[in-house]
């Protein structure tokens, strides 16, 4: 059986092994066969993925991790669906997710908490959604079901490390070939998969917005610091910066008002 | 008057009776028992006989189009009957042939197909009537399922009835719809639940529930067949108990009344509740039987046509029971298809049935107890003790939603997998979740061993992955 298999980054991890068959309509140019070379995932110094290499019944070798590591959201998810497309037999995509499942990054015990719980899911699955600095999401997620944490490796290695706003470009509909078999197309309360992506958008969403409002707050202090820099020799001016800042975070409108005016 | 129901409907019995004959030459020989750790060994519950070629599930499947099928190559087994049933012919006839040739609104017009229609409709009602052995047709108020037919009693008897300090007793193994309406109602009275928990043996513990018992009780909710634990309450002794302190019982009637002859006089339950849908009947109906003199001292769950007597403008008078409760246009082709759905359990003979599944369900729990790892929740099967014909269990190290997709996808086998609406019970259990496989009387001993089978497959394929 000829197959040819594309390797790409599932961060942390430097390789993310994707098998591909040779469906013509659907695959990539870049791709080399290789098929005397030693699998690429064999290298991960992990005991559980090597014991995976059955999976696959040939060796792949793709192009560099450098390339693949620069696949923008789109391409990532445009891959995602060429590869499960390629794997008709609902068994082979069972294999595929518990592969990737192998290869999820580890979630920390102490998230496992109520409020990192996405809800909707037949099996239970935690979420923990951070944002960089520089806007860049980091998303780790666990489940107690190994298909589902294969499903959820997928979306890491899409998501993980994406701008916000790409994660928010990311349907439901871009994805639906990860399925297995004849699951329902549309949203249902079972659709694991998609209950964990919109779960990481809404808390983008939510990080989104209270950046903004951390941008704004920002502005308006540095717009008052300076003001209270030329008003130099005020004895106030610390603690007043200080109250701006509680009063900006609490929306107290009239309260800042008031404490403006008093300034000029 | 239920006796002369059924002497009529075994006039009516399904095609299959009549076209296949069991054949007694060829009784089915290879019966497996479970290897057990214990050299004590119980004596296997099953005998052959009943399961073999001409068994009521191998009589009665042709009676079911759907069953007939294949999903990726492979003969559907469908075990997730607890969830919902499968339609005989005779229910998709009746659903047909109403809206080719009397579909109409009942009650409102004096045309023929009105007539008819409403005369359909109330003929069901009589159906389900006789079905549970009620006195009278009016005790049987329909409702969109037997979800609906709880919030009923909750929103109507219970905010009527209950006050601060007065007591509802369930049971830790309830179905969600039997939990949270009485929460909504003990919120609004102050009325307090209790939760009686379970035996060892993993059975409501109603000697417990015996001893919660007080003047404060005014109402006890309890499954009658539980759909996770597969064990049969008797309800009859909760409800003597529970008439002696003055409360009222509601019994959830969903995991029994498809399985077994139910007799609401001699169960003695003031309500009880169940859907259509787990009865071989269609969606979208189910119903509330209710004793005559409750109804008709409750007042009104929703508002609109059907349920009026006068309306003014600023206030109406209400009709009678069953109507005062049957709120706008019903489920009628639903109704009507119910009333077919009973027509034809009646043919069969619950009896008959339950009989039948008390069989399959043993060899089922044998047999699933041959796989290992596994943990079936519930109790043990004995001569005295019988498991009704489902199976909830775990194996070690899989979740249950993984073995489920895997005997889907590569089996064709559908179980269900989740907290089945019983979560505090899972919770009681120390799990989160359990898959469960759930008969009926069109299964076959073929379908428990091709499921078998395929679960041993299905756990042999994740320890690989380990
Ligand atoms: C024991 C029990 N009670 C209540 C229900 C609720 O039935 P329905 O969803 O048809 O209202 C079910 C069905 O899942 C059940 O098994």
């Amino acid at each position: 059986m000829d197959s040819f298999i594309l390797n790409s980054p599932l961060s942390p991890f430097p390789i993310f092994p994707k098998s591909l068959n040779p469906v013509k309509s659907c695959s990539p140019s870049n791709i080399k066969l290789n098929p005397t070379k030693l699998p690429i995932y064999s290298r991960i110094p992990s005991k559980k993925t090597e014991k995976c290499n059955s999976l696959f019944c040939l060796t792949p070798q793709g192009p560099p991790p450098s390339i693949t590591q620069s696949l923008s959201v789109s391409e990532k998810v445009q891959s995602l669906d060429f590869e499960f497309k390629s794997l008709p037999q609902p068994i082979d995509r069972v294999k595929r997710l518990l592969h990737y499942a192998t290869l999820l990054p580890p979630f920390d015990e102490s998230s496992k908490i109520q409020e990192n719980r996405v809800m909707g899911c037949t099996a239970q699955v935690w979420l923990n959604v951070k944002m960089d600095d520089n806007g860049v999401m980091r998303f780790r997620v666990d489940s107690d079901s190994e298909i589902t944490k294969g499903f959820c490796s997928c979306l890491i290695w899409v998501l993980d490390g994406a701008e916000a706003e790409d994660v928010l470009m990311v349907k439901t509909e871009d994805l639906i070939e990860m399925n297995i078999g004849f699951q329902s197309r549309g949203n249902s309360r079972v659709n694991m998969w998609n209950n964990v992506l919109i779960s990481m958008q809404k808390r983008t969403k939510i990080l989104i917005g209270e950046r903004g409002k951390k941008e704004e707050e920002h502005k308006t202090l540095e717009a008052f610091s300076s003001l209270f820099v030329v008003n130099g020799g005020c004895k106030e001016t610390k603690s007043r910066i200080n109250r701006f800042g509680k009063l900006l975070k609490d929306n107290s409108m009239n309260e800042l008002d008031m404490l403006t005016k008093n300034i000029t | 008057m239920m006796l002369t129901t059924m002497e009529g409907a075994v006039l009516k019995v399904p095609p299959s009776f009549r076209t296949i004959k069991p054949n007694p030459n060829h009784t089915n020989r290879t019966f497996r028992t479970v290897p057990s750790a214990t050299a004590s060994a119980p004596a296997p519950l099953t005998t052959d006989t009943k399961l073999g070629p001409g068994s009521l599930g191998h009589l009665t499947r042709p009676d079911f189009p759907i069953l007939h099928q294949e999903l990726n190559g492979k003969r559907l087994v469908y075990l997730d009957n607890a969830a919902t049933s499968q339609k005989p012919t005779a229910v998709l006839n009746a659903l047909r042939n109403y809206y080719e040739s009397y579909n109409s609104n009942v009650h409102r017009g004096i045309h023929y197909l009105s007539a008819k229609a409403t005369d359909e409709y109330e003929l069901a009602r009589q159906k389900v009537a006789n079905f549970i052995n009620a006195s009278d047709s009016r005790e049987i108020v329909f409702t969109r399922n037997a979800t609906e037919a709880i919030n009923l009693v909750a929103y109507s008897w219970g905010l009527a009835n209950l006050k601060e300090g007065d007591e509802v007793i369930l049971t830790v193994a309830e179905h969600h719809s039997a939990i949270v309406p009485w929460q909504f109602v003990a919120q609004k009275t102050g009325a307090v639940l209790k939760f009686v928990s379970l035996t060892e043996e993993e059975v409501p513990d109603i000697e417990k529930l015996r001893e919660t018992l007080s003047r404060q009780t005014k109402l006890i909710v309890v499954h009658h067949v539980s759909n996770v634990l597969a064990s049969v309450l008797p309800i009859d002794q909760v409800v003597s108990w529970a008439h002696d302190v003055g409360a009222k019982v509601l019994v959830d009637a969903c995991q029994s009344v498809p399985h077994m002859e139910v007799d609401v006089k001699s169960l003695g339950a003031d309500f009880l509740v169940a859907s259509s849908h787990k009865m071989c009947g269609p969606t979208g109906i189910g119903f509330l039987y209710g004793k005559s003199e409750l109804l008709s001292a409750m007042p009104p769950f929703l508002g609109g046509g059907e349920m009026i007597s006068d309306v003014y403008l600023d206030h109406s008078t209400y009709a009678e029971p069953p109507s005062r409760f049957e709120a706008g246009t019903p489920a009628i082709g639903e109704a009507i298809g119910l009333g077919a759905a009973i027509d034809y359990l009646s043919g069969i003979g619950m009896q008959k049935i339950h009989d039948y599944e008390v069989e399959l369900a043993n060899y089922l729990y044998e047999n699933l107890r041959s796989i290992p790892n596994i943990r079936v929740y519930g109790p043990t099967p004995s001569k005295s003790i019988n498991r009704a014909a489902l199976c909830s269990f775990n194996v070690d190290d899989i979740h249950p939603t993984d073995i489920a997709t895997f005997l889907d996808q590569q089996h064709s086998v559908a179980i269900r997998s989740g907290h089945h609406c019983a979560q505090p019970l899972h919770r009681y259990l120390g799990v989160n979740a359990s898959a469960r496989a759930s008969l009926h009387f069109y299964n076959t001993k073929e379908d428990v061993d091709d499921f078998i089978r395929a679960l041993s497959d299905t756990t042999n394929f994740f320890a690989s992955f380990k």
